[in-house]
């Protein structure tokens, strides 16, 4: 028994009730420690306001009253705007009761905490921090303060800064209205310290914006005490009345829920209705379900009446309407399986015999007919060529029952077709490594040269400008951005297109690829392609590169470039000799242009560049996994966009790989 | 002169045996309204459809005899149509499962058989009933929400700390939900039952509420006078030791 409780109660009625309850209270054990303690916390109340019928109440029931788990309200933490729709707010009832002032104030300094809210209006704005004179409470406390002229401080330190390098205290002026945080409390002196900061406030509070306010902001509570403070009709009662959440129907619902108290288990002081004496049996739920357990039994039994009898159609449909009655009932579900077997829908049966053992493990026929079924599909399975899917079939079977010795055996004999196949499989594994191993180093080599460019270009990008560089790669990067989003919409567009086997991981890596030249890309051309001012930074570039990786180039990538430069060579054999090197960089995006159906705008320029460079990067993994395996396409898309990087590198090395291709065939 | 007194005496022994019966028949409506709780218990019902479940009993029998209509079945309807009312649709079906358990302690659910359905239609027909002698006047304003409200009202005065160690919302309700074993929900304004539940919790307690010109109660129901919430009180207490005697 709660003894502080107690205590209070036999201090609120006398002597009386202190006699009622050792009465009453006499088998109770917890009353008999308190007891004593008791004695001492009696005061004398007057005659005539003493109720003995409530006396004797409280004395029947003070083991329920007063026990610790009489109290099972768990209020809701979360702060919830109080929009006076789904239940009416009132204004504080001191402002009805009119409390006075004194009182009020009393009880304000008593009762307020840290962490909660308060509203005020600023009336002096000092160096050191910020006057403000209390205007309502707007969260922790309901209480009527207006009147009461409570001021306040705002220390300059608990303003927050407002991001300009100026005074923060220069943002706020005298008569605005601010939300604040009760920092601290000095109660004896009576003195409030006031926060801006959301820490400030209590966890639950913490999403609410404080500072400035306007007059719509201002909570409920207070504009509705308003309403009643000016006009003097105005009652409690009237104004619940007029409330639009007093008419909500499910306010009851929800204030329930606010103060943490469930609907369908509301306490009660009857004896007889406390819920330790109700029996779980005795719940609609339980007795609906034994209830419906014993229906579909029924209806199975006539089900499988009708399969004895071969009337398969009616049997399903008893079955069904089994099921429906009582959803995964053991007994349905297995006639309803064996059913399906007969019928030859192997696969559904074993869901239904599966489903069955889920809900009961040790049901005999549902394992033993599952077993069956099970050998029986894997039998059709293994038709099929489906050879580990068989396998799976025939251990679950084992796994189920060990002493099925048909199972046992069809295992044996599908191991046996399984190890075989999987030496003929190594062997043809053993194959196709061979072809890839050429590929494979190559694309290594390219690898290496990729980085190697790659570097280079960052190391250009430090000597230019940093701001402009910066914002187009903050913009590159951020993935919001419309044309890097389109570049990579596009970009794995083309890849699935493309690549009918292209792996998760070499898309990441593509992408994260891809971030990387797109930064370049943006840094390598700040103006328009359009004009010569790009081509002289290209050119510049390319001839850097040819310079630096001429020797790598040389004579690894032959083997690889034979098959992709071979399909495109003859359209870029034209562009490459052209006198005008001018036009190159142009052709080849128009070319590459089209073929992407896209417009030739400076941004899809951008893209495609972009676009090329990752795929160029993102290719060679993928090209190393597709081994020997002519992409057609891909490749001489590829190589429109390999050439602008080194044009002149790769136009000398054409001729040699169109030697060395008429060579190896 | 002893005409006089013959009639005289004749006239109280009429008002005894009629207050004795209506003793009796006070202990059968608040066996039934139990029945009617516990079984809403059982069914997961809501306060709000479980109090107008007893309205619509306390109603029927202010204007029918016991004489003519078994309670028991005018409860099980009253229930039914509860559910639908409220918005909290219950079963048949789970009705008289619940109700068949409770005349018949662990006995088997009932088949689904030709007793079962003449049950529902027994409870059907009885609905109708109840419909019609109640002038299809089913929708009543319950204290729930007003005793709410105050609770809201009353914890804003109170010390959050006093508030969470203290069970008043608890017992406030519960006065509330066992109010409904007697006729009082019927005879009072919601609003003053709301109001004599929550004065009844803070005094049992001895919470001290702040003063002003008024006292609390007094805002909150202009009307109400204390001596009109002493004698709902009275009421209300009257039935836990209705309690004692009928169970």
């Amino acid at each position: 028994m709660d003894r502080d409780l107690l205590r209070q109660s036999v201090s609120f009625h006398g002597e009386n009730l202190l006699s009622l309850l050792k009465c009453e209270q006499n088998e109770n054990p917890d009353f008999k420690h308190l007891a004593s303690d008791l004695y001492k916390s009696l005061n004398q109340r007057d005659k005539d306001e003493q109720s003995p019928v409530l006396e004797q109440f409280i004395a029947r029931k003070a083991d329920l009253l007063f026990a610790p788990s009489w109290k099972i309200s768990e209020p809701a933490d979360e702060w919830q705007e109080e929009s006076g729709e789904a239940f009416a707010v009132m204004p504080p009832l001191e402002q009805f009761m009119e409390v006075s002032f004194e009182e009020r104030r009393e009880l304000f300094y008593r009762d307020v905490e840290r962490g909660d809210m308060v509203i005020g209006r600023i009336n002096s704005v000092r160096d050191f921090g910020l006057f403000v004179t209390l205007l309502c409470t707007a969260g922790g406390l309901k209480r009527d303060i207006e009147d009461l002229e409570i001021k306040a401080l705002c220390p300059k330190r608990e303003v927050p800064s407002t991001g300009n390098h100026d005074d923060p205290l220069s943002y706020y002026q005298i008569g605005d209205l601010i939300r604040a945080g009760v920092k601290d409390i000095d109660r004896y002196h009576e003195k409030l310290t006031l926060s801006l900061h959301s820490s400030s406030v209590s966890p639950h509070m913490e999403k609410v914006k404080l500072g400035v306010l306007n007059k719509e902001d201002l909570p409920l509570h207070y504009t509705r005490g308003e309403i009643v403070s000016s006009d003097s009709n105005e009652t409690f009662e009237k104004l619940l009345d007029d409330s639009l959440g007093l008419s909500n129907p499910l306010n009851v619902d929800f204030l329930l829920g606010k103060l943490g108290i469930s609907d369908t288990q509301t306490p009660s002081l009857m004896r007889g209705l406390q819920s330790k004496r109700f029996k779980e049996e005795d719940f609609a739920t339980t007795i609906r379900k034994k209830q419906s357990v014993s229906w579909a039994l029924k209806c199975v039994k006539t089900g499988v009446g009708h399969f004895k009898s071969g009337r398969h159609v009616d049997a399903m449909n008893e079955y069904n309407k089994a099921l429906e009655i009582d959803t995964n009932n053991v007994e349905a579900l297995v006639a309803r399986g064996a059913l399906y077997a007969t019928k030859g829908s192997l696969v559904k049966a074993i869901e239904d015999f599966e489903l069955a053992l889920e809900n009961c493990p040790t049901h005999r026929n549902a394992k033993k007919y599952l077993c069956q079924t099970l050998v029986e599909r894997g039998g059709q399975v293994e038709e099929e060529e489906k050879l580990v899917t068989a396998e799976s079939l025939y251990k679950r079977a084992l796994v189920l029952d060990d002493t099925f010795k048909e199972a046992a055996e069809v295992l044996e004999k599908l191991q046996i077709r399984i190890q075989k196949s999987l030496k003929l499989k190594e062997l043809e594994a053993a194959k196709e490594q061979e072809k890839a191993k050429t590929a494979e180093t190559s694309a290594e080599k390219l690898r290496k040269i990729l980085k190697e460019e790659k570097r280079m270009k960052k190391k250009r990008k430090r000597s230019t400008s940093s701001s402009t560089s910066s914002d187009s790669s903050s913009s590159s990067s951020s993935d919001s951005s419309p044309s890097t989003s389109r570049k990579k919409s596009k970009k794995r567009k083309h890849k699935r297109r493309r690549s009918s086997r292209s792996s998760k991981k070499h898309k990441r890596r593509v992408s994260s690829c891809s971030d990387k030249t797109a930064e370049d890309d943006r840094d390598w051309f700040p103006a328009p392609a359009n004009t010569s001012a790009s081509y002289i930074n290209q050119n510049q570039s390319i001839s850097k590169l040819m310079s630096e990786s001429e020797p790598v180039w040389g004579a690894e990538s032959r083997g690889r470039f034979e098959e992709d430069l071979e399909r495109g060579s003859d359209q870029v054999k034209p562009a490459g000799f052209r006198s005008g090197v001018n036009g190159e960089p142009l052709k080849v995006n128009e070319r590459v242009g089209n073929r992407r159906d896209s417009s030739s705008s400076t941004q899809s320029e951008y893209s495609h560049k972009s676009e090329r460079h990752s795929e160029f990067s993102g290719r060679n993994p993928s090209r190393s996994e597709r081994a020997g395996n002519d992409g057609g396409k891909t490749n001489s898309a590829n190589t429109k966009k390999d050439l602008p990087l080194n044009l002149l590198d790769i136009f000398s090395q054409i001729a040699e790989f169109q030697k060395d291709k008429k060579q190896k065939k | 002169m002893s005409a006089h007194a013959s009639t005289s005496a004749a006239a109280n022994e009429a008002r005894g045996r009629r207050s004795a019966e209506d003793v009796e028949y006070s202990k059968t409506h608040f066996r039934v309204c139990r029945f009617i709780t516990e079984t809403g218990v059982k069914l997961g019902m809501r306060s709000v459809p479980m109090a107008t479940a007893c309205v619509l009993y306390h109603r029927f029998f202010q204007s029918a005899s016991l004489q003519i209509y078994e309670p028991y079945l005018v409860a099980m309807s009253a229930i039914h149509l509860a559910g639908k009312v409220e918005e909290q649709h219950l079963r048949t079906r789970d009705i008289i499962n619940v109700c068949h358990r409770y005349f018949h302690p662990d006995s088997e659910p009932l088949e689904l058989n030709g007793k079962f359905w003449e049950l529902r239609d027994s409870i059907v027909q009885c609905e109708l009933l109840i419909l019609r002698q109640l002038n299809f006047q089913v929708t009543f304003e319950h204290p729930h929400k007003y005793l709410l409200h105050y609770l809201l009202s009353v914890r804003s005065l109170l010390n959050r700390h006093a508030w969470s160690r203290t069970p008043i919302a608890e017992t406030a309700l519960a006065v509330l939900k066992d109010s409904y074993h007697g006729s009082v929900c019927v005879r009072h304004r919601p609003q003053h039952l709301a109001l004599t539940a929550l004065y009844l919790a803070l005094q049992t307690y001895g919470v001290q509420l702040p003063r002003g010109e008024l006292e609390w109660w007094q805002v909150v129901c202009a009307d109400i006078t204390k001596a009109q919430i002493e004698t709902i009180m009275s009421e209300l207490l009257q039935l836990y030791d209705m309690e004692a005697k009928c169970t």
